[in-house]
């Protein structure tokens, strides 16, 4: 009797209807947010033959092998993302190493016009690449960097935001650190190394994504700067596989293909570093 | 003695002068300019030259500007003849003429067909040196229009291209009678076939260009034509400039019909060969009751740019020279569908029935050779070609949005004019 | 505070390389376009006519400068409205204690890693007339199969409807950080008291999330006027008609299609203009927040 009472009552039903309607939720969230590449995985494995059949056909091809290196080749995404990987590398490490060097002598030195080239440096973050690009093609090609390696990494080297981010976390840390430091004769740049480093990897690393995922993705500034294929970044093979194809006609199953493996390797990225994407930027809430 | 020969040999392999050529013709067109250039290397060998694909004529013109801020243009390099009026007045190339002069090579220019030659005649002297032209013609799938009865004739009209159209689309066969990439140089070779300049002052040739012609009862025909086949469902539109998805409709079968560059011969022909139909191909519709004037030359050309020392310029010249012979003319006609520009290689071409096995690719050469001397099928020599075409395609889909025709080429043409007034002012002319 | 280091002259030349780069690949290039505004210029800078102010005048004057701007103004308005109301619904669902939450969590976020070429690639193919699949659907199920090319209004829509969807995981990530944020207990008292789920949320939560809103709001617009270049690159290429024309892709055509760097530059300043009011005004604001203690 006590049982079938409790199957009537609502709040045993209650707690349980939640989580179910929840989990559909945030199922058919999913779905709907991942239906585009699941579309595009399902076409990157079809044939043209297959793709141009009327109605739409939703069925894993055969065409799978040939369509992911006809792509590789033909697009050179290979090469394309060799570039890139080498452009972010070397910015990433190059931006934190200057942000770090900024913040260690915004912090923990003191100097005339301290304040002013604080505000010198975060006043860049006023000036995206879209505000300046024309001016600084220019300036960038009577470098004669023009279509190189140069032109990808030097004018990104600096870092306002990398700035501001290790300036906070450097004030955040105890001042005993420092003078336990200096009583000991440590250097700053010791200093930097063994103590604020180690403290800082939360921050580097939700930096680190950021800028992999935004170096990843450029587009605008590779897209006028670089001229030859060779020295091309990633996203340049991206805007091929909608503009020619074999033949003269776009096969789209070739540029699904194309685009799947592009997102690759940011998804990856952003897959493992996700922990420290999430800290370094919960610390950042605390401004 | 072995030594001496060896270390002399070695010497002379460090002094290979080296040119870089830069050009836009991209998918397996660039396997076959490299085997041009490996085999000039191979028969100059005190000569390197670097070939290299730059992506659209606009990222090569780009990327031959931004080369000139740097102080290192290119010795030879390909663009759209759009960009003839720019080049000429930028300062950095040669002209062919002069180039010719000064190092005494010879082009041979009486060999050259005509219309070719006069695109690129600017003041009576010829400025660069043809290589990829082209016109616009008409395909059409020839199973597909026997199906319904009809036969295209080789000069069609506007109004054949509506019949055929809804026919198909009645019967069936296809999704669509027509489609072409949304271009406005479609409907330039089209001016040019009713023999109306596209711009004043003898289509910019005998001064720079003030005025657009957009509202010349010949200009509102064509656009009138083109809202009637678009508001019939009978033109599809592949996208703006698309040239990859117009070729897609037409090959798939979507579509009956298709204009676009005679470069596409090759291609059409072979996808057809492989679907199981056959394409034939006419001359470029004109609306009933008008004269046929011909078409201008499109394409592109190469030029020689001056800021080297003359020992390059000289190897980029011979290179001119052997890019321009009879031998590299035919190859390329063959396995482009660009014209052969040089008549020897015309002749050589019928001799060996090339013709009869390929009419399609006599049509274009047949439309260029009927073609009437004038301004109007010379070409317009227009400095900001690019911002035009980007204006006119504006116009042309606010047509297809619902505007009135009168009323987005007034809209364009006031905009050009004002583009072309401020080019002539800024070039201090 | 105190506490530093003694030398002088070793902080400046740390900071030396930092100030070099954003010395001459920042403030020279923005202090270029200033100048080159004032200037009729083509062949990228080879030939020039100074002209004054009459730039900025044509291009106030001129209706498809200012429906670029409107244009603009409304993907901003669309990318921000929609995708901060559905990545914040997502949000508050995700944030619940589930099994499975962090699963659930990485398969909403991910398209962030997605660039907007990309995803404008897979949203032009599913929005082929012929090999995409939407026009299928909607004949099949509403019977009309709309030419996305050519209409303008579509072609606005589809563009703001992938832009959002590229963003969602980025707004999600953020809306999860600052729902955590929320202390439970203040939620339960809430409760206690006989607030009802929705009064919770409006008087509680949202104020709460406020400054995570706001900064997402920023990041958005950003994203609006310059990260979805590439999306309309690939996608319309500014159409049809200037239909999707937002001022960055404008302003990529005249310097580089028109060769008009003097008109490009005069644009550079208008968005620069733009930057700083909207940064500063980004700045007057964030001194207000919400706190319930802690």
């Amino acid at each position: 009797m006590a049982g079938k009472k409790k199957m009537l009552d609502w709040y045993f039903w209650r707690p349980k209807l939640f989580t179910f309607s929840t989990h559909l939720v945030l199922l058919l969230a999913a779905l709907i947010i991942a239906s585009p590449i699941i579309f595009a995985l399902i076409k990157s494995t079809q044939s043209t033959a297959q793709i141009s059949t009327y109605p739409p056909q939703f069925v894993i091809g055969s065409s799978a092998i040939e369509n992911y290196t006809a792509t590789w080749e033909r697009y050179n995404l290979g090469r394309l993302m060799a570039n890139t990987f080498g452009v972010a590398i070397t910015v990433m490490v190059g931006k934190t190493i200057l942000s770090l060097f900024a913040a260690l002598a915004l912090v923990y030195f003191d100097f005339r016009f301290k304040g002013l080239i604080f505000i010198f440096i975060l006043v860049t973050l006023m000036m995206p690449v879209p505000v300046r690009i024309v001016p600084l093609f220019k300036f960038v090609c009577s470098l004669g960097w023009g279509d190189t390696f140069w032109a990808l990494t030097v004018p990104f080297l600096a870092s306002a935001t990398g700035t501001f981010l290790f300036r906070q976390h450097f004030m955040s840390i105890p001042t005993s650190l420092v003078d336990a430091a200096r009583v000991d004769g440590v250097g700053p740049m010791r200093f930097l190394w063994r103590i604020l480093l180690p403290m800082s990897m939360n921050t580097i690393g939700a930096l680190a994504v950021i800028e992999f995922v935004y170096l990843w993705n450029q587009y605008l500034w590779p897209l006028i700067i670089i001229s030859s294929n060779d020295n091309q970044m990633i996203q340049m093979g991206v805007k091929q596989l909608t503009v020619s194809g074999p033949a003269g006609m776009v096969h789209w199953g070739i540029s699904m293909a194309g685009v799947i493996i592009t997102m690759l390797p940011p998804l990856i990225m952003f897959i493992l570093l996700q922990e420290q994407f999430m800290r370094g930027f919960a610390l950042t809430e605390e401004k | 003695m072995l030594a001496l020969l060896v270390v002399s040999g070695f010497v002379v392999a460090q002094e290979k002068t080296q040119i870089i050529f830069w050009h836009a013709m991209g998918g397996t067109r660039v396997e076959h300019i490299q085997r041009m250039v490996d085999n000039f290397n191979l028969i100059n060998p005190g000569i390197e030259v670097i070939v290299e694909y730059k992506g659209s004529y606009q990222d090569t013109l780009n990327a031959v500007q931004a080369a000139a801020i740097g102080g290192t243009v290119p010795h030879v390099f390909h663009t759209s003849q759009i960009a003839m009026q720019q080049l000429l007045d930028m300062g950095i190339i040669v002209q062919a003429e002069d180039l010719i002069e000064k190092y005494g090579i010879i082009i041979p220019w009486e060999d050259y067909i005509e219309p070719a030659l006069s695109l690129y005649r600017v003041n009576g002297r010829q400025v660069a040196f043809p290589w990829n032209s082209s016109n616009s013609i008409l395909y059409y799938n020839k199973t597909m229009l026997d199906a319904v009865g009809e036969t295209m004739p080789r000069e069609p009209t506007f109004e054949d291209i509506l019949r055929i159209g809804h026919k198909v689309m009645d019967a069936g066969l296809a999704e669509a009678g027509i489609t072409w990439p949304m271009h406005f140089w479609f409907f330039e070779e089209t001016m040019a076939e009713l023999g109306v300049d596209f711009v004043n002052n003898d289509n910019g040739r005998s001064g720079y260009a003030t005025e657009i012609n957009l509202l010349d009862p010949a200009a509102i025909k064509i656009m009138e034509w083109w809202k009637q086949l678009y508001d019939e469902g009978v033109w599809v539109n592949p996208g703006r400039e698309n040239w990859a998805q117009a070729r897609q409709n037409f090959v798939t079968q979507r579509c009956a019909m298709m204009i676009s560059s005679t470069s596409d011969v090759n291609l059409t022909e072979n996808a057809a060969y492989d679907g199981g139909w056959e394409v034939g191909t006419a001359f470029m519709p004109i609306p009933e009751g008008y004269e046929r004037h011909g078409v201008y030359v499109s394409g592109g050309s190469l030029w020689v740019s001056a800021d080297h020392p003359d020992e390059e310029l000289k190897a980029a010249a011979e290179f001119v020279v052997y890019m321009s012979q009879v031998s590299q003319d035919i190859e390329w006609h063959q396995c482009t569908g660009y014209f052969a520009l040089r008549k020897t290689s015309l002749q050589a071409l019928e001799l060996e029935g090339w013709y009869e096995l390929h009419p399609n690719y006599r049509t274009a050469a047949d439309q260029l050779s009927e073609t009437k001397v004038s301004s109007a099928t010379q070409g317009a020599l227009i400095g900001v070609f690019p911002e035009i075409r980007t204006l006119t395609e504006d116009a042309a889909e606010a047509v297809y949005g619902g505007k009135s025709v009168v009323d987005a080429l007034t809209e364009a043409k006031g905009k050009i004019d004002q583009a072309l007034v401020d080019y002539k002012e800024l070039m201090g002319g | 505070m105190e506490s530093k280091f003694p030398n002088r002259l070793f902080p400046l030349l740390i900071l030396l390389p930092t100030l070099l780069i954003c010395g001459m690949f920042l403030y020279y290039p923005v202090a270029q376009s200033f100048s080159w505004s004032l200037l009729r210029s083509a062949f990228m800078g080879l030939r020039t006519l100074y002209v004054g102010t009459q730039n900025y005048v044509r291009l106030f004057t001129s209706s498809a400068y200012l429906h670029s701007l409107w244009i603009s103004i409304v993907f901003a308005a669309g990318i921000v409205i929609l995708g901060l109301s559905s990545s914040l619904a997502i949000a508050l669902v995700a944030n619940r204690k589930v099994r499975g939450a962090r699963i659930y969590r990485t398969a909403l976020i991910w398209p962030y890693a997605l660039s907007p070429a990309v995803a404008g690639t897979i949203w032009l193919f599913l929005f082929n007339p012929t090999a995409g699949v939407v026009n299928f659907v909607l004949e099949r199920t509403i019977g009309i199969s709309p030419d996305w090319v050519t209409s303008r209004s579509l072609a606005i829509l589809l563009v703001v409807t992938a832009a959002v969807w590229k963003n969602l995981g980025y707004n999600i990530v953020f809306f999860l950080a600052g729902l955590q944020n929320v202390p439970g207990q203040v939620i339960e008292a809430a409760r206690i008291d006989g607030a009802g789920a929705w009064r919770c949320f409006w008087r509680i939560t949202l104020p709460l999330l406020s400054p995570t809103a706001f900064f997402l709001l920023i990041m958005n617009i950003i994203y609006a006027f310059f990260g979805v270049f590439g999306l309309i690159d690939v996608l319309t290429k500014g159409g049809p008609a200037g239909a999707t024309n937002i001022l960055i892709y404008n302003l990529y055509r005249d310097a580089f299609m028109h060769n008009k760097w003097g008109m490009a530059a005069t644009q550079s300043v208008i968005l620069f203009i733009m930057v700083v009011g909207f940064t500063l005004l980004q700045f007057r604001t964030t001194g207000r927040k919400v706190h319930y203690g802690g």
